[in-house]
């Protein structure tokens, strides 16, 4: 957590496109919130019923812990939309872009329930001691 | 029913493991939450899949509860369905995000 779904119309994003939008997304995701890499995925689907494309090209949906300011939020979706944009050559208005927010005690990765935001390089400390333990 | 949507990198769960998790996970949604589990399956393509930036081998296990749960039972029930999940597919729990929400109001 974050997932990062991100569903195309057939052939709208490319195999070549997709790691740039992804180094793009992680890159975003780290530099607005303060999160390790690590916790960063994106997906990528053509055609999906989720999340809907109500007529464009490609619909980015973030699903990310709670706890974000909108100011935030809005850069992430800015920013995102543009490197769809710049990667896969679609125009800006055929990207649509959403996120929801998902209280982090609901999330569990790495065999422990998620850090709240801001307490992330404590959860990776005992992460990884107890990595090295086992 | 209790909705859950398994999320997985297309090749990785052949479809015999499919279907024991998607049993496993039923019965645990019955044990949980008295109600068996209607899962969506949902496969990323080849090369469409990335963690870290780089190509992902990671599972998203996200399951609505249809009572608000308080967190310790919460993270109990996370373990739970995280390790049922290791277990089968021999995935190192790096590998999987379980995800257990309340209902929506």
């Amino acid at each position: 957590m974050p997932l990062y779904l991100c569903n195309a119309a057939k052939g709208a994003i490319s195999d070549a496109a997709k790691p740039k939008i992804a180094a793009d997304i992680t890159r975003i995701h780290c530099a607005v919130t303060g999160a390790p890499a690590q916790f960063v995925h994106a997906f990528f689907v053509e055609e999906d019923a989720a999340p809907p494309l109500d007529g464009k090209s490609a619909v980015l949906f973030g699903s990310i812990r709670g706890g974000r300011s909108d100011a935030q939020k809005d850069q992430i979706i800015s920013e995102m939309r543009k490197s769809i944009q710049t990667h896969a050559g679609l125009d800006l208005e055929d990207i649509g872009m959403l996120t929801t927010d998902v209280p982090a005690s609901w999330a569990f990765e790495g065999g422990e329930v998620m850090p709240e935001p801001g307490e992330e390089a404590e959860w990776l400390a005992r992460h990884q001691r107890a990595t090295a333990a086992e | 029913m209790i909705s859950c949507t398994c999320i997985v990198q297309a090749g990785q769960v052949s479809a015999e493991m499919e279907a024991t998790l998607r049993t496993n996970l039923s019965a645990f949604a019955e044990r949980a939450f008295g109600e068996p589990a209607q899962i969506n399956w949902r496969a990323i393509p080849e090369r469409s899949g990335f963690t870290a930036a780089k190509p992902s081998t990671s599972s998203i296990i996200s399951m609505t509860a249809n009572k608000p749960i308080a967190q310790p039972e919460r993270a109990d029930l996370l373990k739970e369905m995280c390790a049922l999940w290791v277990r089968e597919t021999h995935r190192s729990l790096d590998e999987v995000v379980g995800v257990i929400s309340d209902p929506q109001t």
